[in-house]
């Protein structure tokens, strides 16, 4: 009996999922966030310091009007079109030291192993030739670490989307690694004169936007058409609002 | 009396029936939800619905606010503090039977 109650809270929760309007919204962020960043690396400055600038300059501006914007139209959305067929619903707030423990494993399974790993590929080589390996790391790992972020939200949520999407992103991630491999970029850092360190530094770079941003122009396509798909279903099912059915 | 005969007579009657159950279940999950929610994920009718959101009013396990959402009126449900606990000690009355 309590399986069958946890079923059904896990399908509340999902319930903010059920329209695919989220999906979409945060796949169209994605896309119009990983167009951006590739035009803002298409058009490098000189220098390091005012190309990282420029760059993060762009890509705050897109990321904090396109999350507004995106939010400002899912509650528009949903007040129009999904609260009038099955209803509406306000979730728990969290509270703050349920914010502290999520964040706290967030740093603690996130960004622990990432500076490990940097920690440790620094003891036994210099700055230089690590960055030159992180275009073809990088999105294998971002691949990977959102792969789990969505099995584990998937299962949270009882989304078994959600475990597909995860797949997508953990091969998107192996395939844009794969690919900076194809065009001749170290898997391992290696030794390399001083004196090409910084412009390797700076292309290292570059190269890493690039293939991060098409690592989230995928998944941002992916979480699309999920979102499509699972609209059309849920548009199928509930095609009319709730008090004009007869 | 044993343990597992005292926590089967312990459970709560009001949650224990399966359409309030659920309504339980629904409610434990969210801050609050209307009518049209409960109604579509219970998959009860409008009258067995009613009846039992009554029933769990009158036990003080659930609150209603009557809203406005823009000019509609708006009826929203929410567990009381009182009706959370009950849950709870359902949710581990039932657990302790099965072990």
């Amino acid at each position: 009996m309590n399986e069958q109650i946890d079923h059904a809270i896990k399908g509340v929760r999902g319930y903010w999922f059920v329209d695919g309007f989220t999906e979409i919204a945060t796949g169209g962020l994605f896309v119009v966030l990983a167009l951006a960043a590739l035009l803002s690396g298409s058009s490098a400055p000189s220098t390091l310091p005012a190309w990282f600038l420029s760059a993060a300059g762009v890509i705050s501006l897109v990321k904090l009007i396109g999350i507004l914007a995106a939010v400002l139209l899912l509650w528009w959305l949903k007040d129009h079109f999904t609260y009038p067929r099955t209803g509406f619903v306000k979730g728990t707030r969290l509270s703050g030291s349920q914010i502290l423990t999520i964040l706290r494993n967030v740093i603690f399974f996130l960004l622990l192993p990432i500076v490990g790993l940097l920690a440790a590929s620094l003891l036994v080589a210099s700055v230089g030739p690590v960055v030159a390996t992180m275009p073809v790391w990088f999105p294998v790992g971002l691949g990977l670490v959102w792969a789990v972020l969505f099995v584990l939200a998937g299962e949270w949520l009882g989304l078994q989307r959600f475990r597909l999407i995860g797949i997508m992103s953990l091969l998107a991630g192996a395939a844009v690694g794969l690919w900076q491999l194809a065009i001749g970029l170290p898997v391992f850092p290696a030794k390399m004169p001083l004196e090409i360190s910084q412009p390797v530094v700076l292309e290292s770079i570059h190269r890493v936007l690039t293939s991060l941003s098409f690592l989230v122009l995928f998944t941002g396509l992916v979480l699309i058409v999920s979102g499509v798909l699972t609209f059309l279903h849920y548009w199928k099912e509930n095609p009319t609002p709730y008090g004009e059915q007869v | 009396m044993s343990t597992a005969v005292q926590n089967i007579i312990s459970l709560d009657r009001v949650i224990h029936e399966p359409a309030r159950l659920i309504l339980m279940a629904l409610l434990s999950s969210v801050a609050s939800a209307d009518f049209l929610f409960l109604l579509k994920q219970s998959e009860l009718t409008k009258g067995n619905l009613s009846v039992q959101l009554s029933r769990l009013e009158e036990a003080g396990y659930i609150e209603i606010e009557k809203t406005f959402r823009g000019k509609i009126p708006h009826t929203e449900y929410r567990l009381t503090k009182k009706g959370q606990l009950a849950f709870e000690q359902y949710r581990k009355s039932l657990g302790s039977l099965f072990k």
